[in-house]
């Protein structure tokens, strides 16, 4: 049979995801020897030709013109789109400026900002049509190579409607709610392992609403030992904040 | 005549080059950047204190545990907020293991390729099966050392103003240890496979900077020296190193002065404190028989390789210590939110990180200010491609292309952090 062609193609991020793939080491590369890797520009120099493609992987912001044509490229040519992590999937820190006074952001950092893309921050479903998304900041590299076969048959996986606590509670953590420290587990999509909570760190939700999540009743929970203001500021993070707004519009 | 190159490979982030060359002369040299602004440091203005480090390890998938350590270790310094050894031995800890699998990561996958004249990565991991193996099994106890004590590799969380959320468990410490010997023995072998490597000679004198610390090879904690005899506190970092930007560049830069580039990084670590390396580590260097100071870049790859030695050294004697300790003093202490000014320094695999941030009374950013290695070293880039390039003019446009991508990845050049 022949090997499905990929390419891995990042937009403005901190390639991060990655990262997180190439951590898998040899799980990684035996998953790359079993397809044809097109494009992957942390491994290699080859020029891509810009051949079609099963499927198009990209990770981060379009957040310049050339981010946007690379993106729109990569669509044209891929059976499947997929995007990895919290920037492309929900805008990821950066959209954290899209809460703030945008042309006052810039003029922290930079003295001349002419000649200087700085659009508001979108994410990549935007701009293209997108046919699964592995999430999180970082994505988990488990994760991934427990879906990445199916995409590879031609399938779009689902990821299981369930909240972070699942995961939290199998891993024999004591809930922090119970504590009362705030944590957005059980409005958001699990799959991470509870990674954050396992260290004591609240779920600030970089995976995104779990498609049946109670926002209403998470603030209400959350009401008793955090702010509606820190509430808010914490959803900024992770880009949650807008998808929080929609949810409350519909 | 033009060089140019669209896109470098096998670096961290976006960016391009292009010199032009008249008669053997280079008119300009300049590396492209071509990565997107995400403004961190503004958008971290009027957030609360304890965002910072989140958001602020995110400017790099990479190096995520040095920007943690060094927002960190600002906010501290502005609220004077003190940790207990134990807390600061285990950041030690983390870097250690950052500095591991990130001088890993570029040492075999993103430059080696360059001096085996392999262009693709799958090619040199068929053609060189053990090394490869060896090679992912010292990222692995890099990136374990950071799972461990950080509870992710990338962007780890449990490192906080004021101590640690969570602390490792003893047997958790003591499977580190056991790693680390295996570790060590491997990396040895590595070392020895990359001495056979022929690296490409040039020489250009310059001046080296990194931190320095009293008894110890510093990289958490210290002054920043040079060879050229600078020797300041962190406080005057910016009183010395002067960062600007030039119109229409999204990266900033930095020049000692205001005038000289400068180099920073594992080349600079090792000219400067090659006396206070671990046994192990300056039994290797000796054996490369580099005559120090050493100014040739293409050696940063070789003198990663002996940091990757001392480091899992210091690793294992450092993983002892905590054996011995208490560990939950590393817990988080209570501590007073105060308005103050902080800045911090630690040596991240590219060279010295450093952060400034001012805070106010109620633990909201007034202002950060954030240097990264790569924007350090841009213009010192460009100054040594500025005397290589007529060194190589006589090789064919293909053969200068190879030279010059490798000359860069040499370097280790993090994009993502010199733009953020």
């Amino acid at each position: 049979m022949q090997k499905q062609k990929i390419a891995i193609v990042s937009l403005t991020s901190c390639e991060g995801c990655q990262f997180a793939l190439l951590d898998l080491g040899q799980k990684f590369l035996d998953l790359m020897n079993e397809v044809e890797m097109v494009d992957f520009r942390l491994l290699e120099d080859e020029e891509d030709a810009g051949e079609k493609l099963d499927i198009g992987i990209v990770e981060g912001n379009p957040t310049t013109e050339e981010n946007i044509e690379t993106l729109k490229k990569l669509r044209e040519r891929s059976k499947f789109l997929v995007v990895l992590g919290n920037c492309a999937a929900m805008g990821g820190v950066p959209e954290i400026k899209n809460y703030q006074e945008q042309k006052n952001t810039i003029k922290h950092v930079y003295k001349y900002v002419q000649g200087i893309d700085n659009p508001e921050v979108k994410e990549v479903d935007n701009f293209v049509k997108v046919d699964f998304t592995f999430p999180g900041c970082p994505i988990t590299g488990e994760e991934f190579l427990k879906y990445f076969p199916e995409l590879l048959e031609g399938k779009i996986p689902t990821i299981p409607d369930q909240p972070v606590c699942v995961e939290c509670k199998k891993r024999g953590n004591r809930c922090l709610l119970l504590d009362k420290k705030p944590c957005f587990g059980p409005m958001i999509q699990g799959g991470c392992d509870a990674v954050c909570p396992t260290s004591k760190m609240m779920c600030q939700g970089c995976r995104g609403l779990r498609p049946t999540a109670n926002v209403k009743a998470m603030r209400a929970t959350l009401k008793n030992f955090m702010t509606d203001e820190e509430f808010e500021n914490t959803t900024e993070i992770f880009g949650l904040r807008d998808d929080i707004e929609e949810k409350n519009n519909k | 005549m033009q060089i140019k190159l669209n896109h470098i490979n096998k670096i961290e982030g976006h960016a391009g080059f292009m010199a032009s060359v008249l008669s053997g002369d280079v008119k300009s040299a300049k590396i492209e950047v071509k990565e997107g602004i995400r403004l961190i440091e503004g958008i971290l203005v009027g957030r609360h204190y304890t965002d910072m480090p989140i958001v602020a390890q995110r400017i790099c998938g990479i190096c995520p545990v040095v920007h943690n350590l060094t927002s960190i270790k600002s906010i501290e310094n502005a609220m004077g907020v003190r940790v207990s050894n134990e807390a600061v031995n285990l950041r030690k800890l983390l870097e250690l293991g950052q500095i591991i699998h990130s001088h890993c990561l570029h040492l075999f996958f993103l430059s080696l390729a360059d001096f085996l004249d392999i262009d693709n990565d799958l090619k040199l991991v068929e053609k060189y099966p053990e090394e490869t193996q060896k090679a992912i099994k010292l990222r692995e106890y890099g990136m374990e050392i950071v799972k461990i004590i950080g509870g992710r590799v990338v962007h780890p969380l449990t490192n906080e103003v004021g101590g640690f959320k969570k602390v490792p468990k003893i047997e958790e410490v003591q499977k580190l240890i056991k790693q680390g010997e295996e570790a060590l023995s491997t990396a040895f072998e590595v070392a020895e496979f990359f001495k056979g490597i022929k690296l490409p000679r040039f020489e250009r004198e310059t001046e080296y900077v990194c931190m320095d610390a009293r008894g110890e090879y510093a990289i958490y904690d210290g002054d920043l020296i040079s060879n050229k005899g600078l020797h300041i506190p962190v406080l005057k970092f910016e009183k010395n190193f002067h960062e600007f930007q030039r119109p229409k560049e999204v990266i900033k830069r930095v020049e000692s002065d205001g005038k000289t580039s400068y180099m920073v990084g594992a080349i600079a670590r090792v000219n400067n404190h090659h006396k206070k390396l671990n046994p192990k580590a300056k039994q290797y260097l000796d054996s490369l028989g580099f005559s120090l100071p050493d100014y040739n870049p293409f050696h940063n790859v070789l003198y990663q390789m002996v940091e990757v030695v001392h480091s899992i050294e210091e690793s294992l004697r450092m993983l002892r210590l905590l054996i011995n300790s208490n560990l939950e003093n590393a817990l988080t202490k209570k501590y007073e939110v105060r308005e103050g000014s902080g800045a911090a320094a630690v040596e991240a695999p590219r060279g010295t990180l450093y952060y400034h941030v001012d805070i106010d009374s109620k633990g909201y950013v007034k202002n950060v200010n954030i240097i990264s290695p790569t924007a350090q070293f841009l213009s010192h880039l460009e100054d040594d491609i500025r005397k290589y390039l007529p060194e190589i003019l006589n090789l064919s446009d293909k053969d200068k292309e190879k030279k010059m991508r490798a000359f860069i990845r040499a370097y280790d050049p993090c994009i993502s952090c010199a733009v953020h």
